[in-house]
């Protein structure tokens, strides 16, 4: 199963579609959880997720507002769709009852 | 970001891989990060590429198993082999020991040819088996040269000649990264030439009570050999016996990348 912050990347690079790549995966996931993401932990859970066959990368065109340096493109693959699905079905799963839940079916208050 | 403060990220960033280098600072120059963080996201991941490489069993098998051992060691052998070539020169020294110049001479060869093979295959073994830590088991080699450098005083020697090793093991290290994996047939002759070599030595060698039996410090520098040998069988039983004709086999495992 995934851990947290390789359910964040997917999600933020699924959301991305064609234009995930690193920079933007960071922003993604700093502005939706509020959080920075170290560039360290980024790269280290892409190569991660890669090894697991879950996100398929590749190195695209440079930019000038990069300074002409090529981005390092991030596709999720079928394999990481599931794994996510997965974990989020799990998460839905487990959140059930719990008091932070809007339309909880529990008697916790 | 300062051009100096760039300049120094560029620098940290030169210890990542080129693609990634590529990638990493075009997403500070996008990110408009300030040189200490960016100084300090290139250092987190450069550590953090090494911490990956550290978990494996083999950059503590070529540092600290092979690298650091074996560099004291063969200091010793090369002071061995230094001592020898003097003796055989001087013929006040050579009279003093029981040789004779042609037994003197043979005992030399041996000596050298043993210093040569247990170098080379240590060098080989520390290339081969980790090659993206081979700066710390340089480190670790080099280490107690430049100890034994900085006490060594025989007036008769030069204190080069305990580094004699170092020019059949750097061709050894060199040797590995290029090639990973040694033909089984090969690391077999090496292997046995050098055991074969080292019984004379058994019997020849003065022991004080104190010190560890000649064979223990002996098999220390041995076993790298006969890892070559056990690796090479292991890759060659999986290939399948007889592929390949050359000397050597393992080019496809060099381009993949061992640890």
């Amino acid at each position: 199963m995934l851990g947290e912050f390789e359910y964040l990347m997917i999600t933020a690079a699924a959301g991305l579609g064609d234009d995930a790549y690193g920079a933007a995966i960071r922003e993604e996931i700093a502005a939706t959880t509020g959080r920075k993401c170290s560039i360290g932990a980024l790269y280290t859970t892409i190569d991660r997720l890669e090894t697991k066959g879950l996100l398929k990368t590749w190195m695209g065109d440079a930019t000038p507002q990069r300074g002409g340096r090529a981005k390092r493109m991030v596709r999720v693959t079928p394999k990481g769709v599931h794994a996510a699905k997965d974990f989020y079905d799990a998460v839905t799963r487990v959140s059930r009852g719990a008091s932070w839940v809007a339309n909880r079916t529990g008697s916790a208050s | 970001m300062t051009s100096v403060g760039w300049s120094l990220v560029e620098a940290a960033a030169r210890l990542l891989a080129r693609d990634e280098r590529e990638a990493v600072l075009g997403d500070l120059v996008e990110a408009s990060e300030s040189t200490w963080q960016g100084l300090l996201g290139v250092l987190g991941l450069v550590f953090r590429r090494e911490a990956v490489l550290w978990k494996s069993w083999r950059p503590w098998l070529a540092g600290f198993g092979v690298a650091l051992p074996s560099s004291f060691l063969l200091m010793g052998v090369s002071l061995s082999v230094s001592w020898s070539y003097l003796t055989l020169r001087c013929p006040e020294l050579l009279q003093k020991s029981s040789l004779t110049l042609g037994s003197g001479t043979i005992v030399l060869l041996c000596k050298a040819l043993l210093l040569i093979g247990w170098s080379w295959t240590g060098g080989f073994m520390v290339g081969s088996v980790s090659r993206r830590t081979l700066w710390a088991s340089t480190v670790l080699c080099y280490s107690p040269c430049l100890f034994c450098l900085s006490r060594f005083r025989v007036e008769s020697l030069s204190r080069f000649c305990l580094l004699l090793f170092l020019l059949p093991a750097i061709w050894g290290v060199h040797q590995g990264l290029r090639i990973s994996r040694m033909k089984l047939s090969s690391a077999i002759v090496l292997a046995v030439a050098i055991t074969v070599m080292m019984l004379p030595a058994w019997n020849s060698a003065g022991q004080h009570w104190w010190s560890p039996p000649r064979w223990t410090l002996d098999w220390a520098l041995c076993w790298p050999a006969w890892y070559l040998v056990a690796t090479a069988r292991r890759a060659s039983s999986k290939a399948g016996l007889g592929s390949g004709d050359g000397l050597w086999s393992g080019h496809q495992e060099q381009q993949t990348g061992m640890s």
